[in-house]
């Protein structure tokens, strides 16, 4: 039951001491709490960060080694193409000596030639002419040197002179690859 | 719920001020859920707040934010009725410019609006929570006799008293009565009644010198419709009124505390002369149900002489029991029970 002519007035904790001290404790916990959202934040960021650089040096690295490879492979083809251009140089210059070999009584109707070899097909008036005066400086260039003769109604003799050298592109090959 | 909460955190404060003629109480209280931290009493030369007193109050009721000030009303103008009917109110008093409460829907008590906005104005300095009317007090202090006993109960300050009679918790009469200030006091006049009036009024000078007999109380004659009174000691029902156990209770409190002579021999007589006249009014006046008392229950907040309970022993042949009364300490009781403590 209420006695009093009045009525209390409305009590309320927020006295001035106590909305300083709320204020006070407010802003820390505010500063505290967007500290630790903002290092939160950075953190997240890193994290993405380190795992989008991680995924970037995985594609550089494979990207690394694909160009690593391409070099490896260019350099390959380099050094065929100096072969090959070293072996045409030598080939051409072969052909030269060759068709300089040939003498002027042995007539060349065909020359094939062949990556690792020397087909010629021609007339030589007998085999001696030809083992003399053309197979043994074929002989001097090629490992391997089969010859066929066929006579003709004239009495010359059709030949068929298959030359060879062995392929030294595959040893070259292999010792690159044994460097590797 | 959140106040609740930190109410149940917060010690609470209570903050009594009871307001003499020339100096004023305040009596603090400090206590949690259930019990009472702390006490402390001080009192101020002065019945207005002075920054002294604003500076001793605000050092404790800055402690908690539940802190509850609690007043005593002591202006002239209040009083209580036998009735809580509004329609009934008006019969006895006109209520316009008061602000009046109901008490336990059995009877009401008021006093001034313009009162209240005094003492509000007074202490807003520090502010006022509660302002209790004397006759609350008086109940709260005497629940054990009003409830069973027909007697006059007064509860007797420095600059008033206040008086209620009770028929078995049933109020029917009540009074708040101003004694007459110092420069009056000196030239005490006596009382005439008046039948009709209900006011009291002083109309004649007295020798105090002539205080002893009972013929010299004109009024006395008033109660000749009383005529056990002229046989009070050989009828038995009558000596079966007194309260054996009240009287022990205040035998022990006399020797506990001695109670001081009065300072003033003519305020006692002045209190003798406000209750007699009380009582005079209370039977001749129709409008209240005269029935009649044996018993007066004194609340004594200032500790006055044995003159007064002699006066109305030997003068009105009543039955006077004396409880001492520490107003700031019942005013705090009272502010405990206003929050339902």
């Amino acid at each position: 039951m209420k006695y009093s002519y009045i009525k209390s007035r409305r009590k309320s904790i927020l006295t001035p001491e106590f909305t300083l001290l709320l204020t006070f404790f407010s802003i820390t916990i505010f500063m505290l709490l967007s500290t630790y959202s903002f290092l939160l934040y950075r953190d997240y960021s890193f994290i993405a960060q380190r795992k989008s650089m991680e995924m970037q040096r995985v594609v550089l690295n494979d990207s690394i080694d694909e160009m690593q490879e391409s070099i490896r492979f260019i350099e390959v083809q380099s050094l065929l193409g100096e072969r090959v251009y070293t072996q045409n140089s030598v080939l051409k210059e072969s052909i030269t000596n060759l068709f300089d070999l040939i003498p002027a009584r042995i007539t060349l109707s065909e020359a094939t030639l062949l990556e690792n070899g020397l087909i010629l097909y021609g007339v030589t008036p007998n085999k001696d002419v030809y083992n003399f005066m053309l197979q043994a400086p074929l002989r001097s260039i090629f490992h391997k040197t089969y010859s066929s003769f066929y006579p003709t109604t004239n009495g010359w003799l059709k030949f068929v002179s298959t030359n060879y050298t062995q392929n030294e592109d595959m040893y070259i090959s292999q010792e690159i690859e044994d460097e590797d | 719920m959140f106040t609740s909460i930190f109410e149940s955190l917060y010690n609470k404060v209570f903050v009594n001020i009871v307001v003499d003629r020339v100096k004023t109480t305040v009596y603090i209280e400090r206590c949690s859920k259930n019990s009472i931290l702390s006490e402390v009493e001080e009192v101020f030369n002065t019945t207005s707040i002075t920054k002294e007193m604003k500076e001793f109050i605000s050092l404790y009721i800055s402690e908690s934010p539940f802190h509850y000030i609690s007043v005593l009303d002591t202006s002239s103008s209040q009083g209580g009725l036998p009735t809580c009917v509004k329609n009934k109110i008006p019969y006895y008093e006109d209520l316009t410019s008061s602000v009046s409460k109901c008490f336990d829907k059995k009877w009401t008590y008021y006093t001034s609006q313009e009162d209240l906005y005094l003492i509000e104005r007074k202490y807003e300095k520090v502010g006022i929570d509660f302002i209790f009317s004397p006759f609350v007090l008086l109940t709260n202090f005497f629940k054990d006799k009003i409830d069973n006993n027909i007697a006059l109960f007064v509860v007797i300050q420095d600059s008033c008293i206040s008086l209620s009679i009770f028929s078995h918790s049933e109020l029917l009469y009540a009074k708040h009565l101003d004694l007459v200030g110092d420069n009056e006091s000196e030239d005490i006049l006596m009382y005439d009644d008046h039948d009709d009036n209900d006011e009291i009024e002083i109309d004649e000078g007295i020798d105090l010198e002539g205080i002893d007999a009972l013929e010299d109380i004109d009024s006395f004659d008033d109660f000749g419709d009383i005529e056990d009174l002229d046989s009070i000691e050989d009828n038995e029902d009558f000596l079966e009124t007194a309260d054996a156990e009240e009287a022990f209770h205040e035998n022990m409190q006399e020797q506990e505390m001695p109670v001081r002579e009065s300072e003033s021999f003519n305020e006692d007589y002045q209190r003798f002369l406000l209750i007699q006249s009380a009582i005079n009014d209370f039977y001749n006046n129709s409008k209240f149900e005269g029935l009649f008392v044996q018993n007066i229950y004194m609340a004594d907040g200032i500790g006055v002489s044995q003159d007064l309970k002699r006066y109305l022993e030997e003068e009105m042949f009543m039955d006077v029991y004396t409880r001492q009364l520490d107003l700031p300490s019942a005013v705090c009781e009272l502010a405990k029970m206003e929050l339902g403590l």
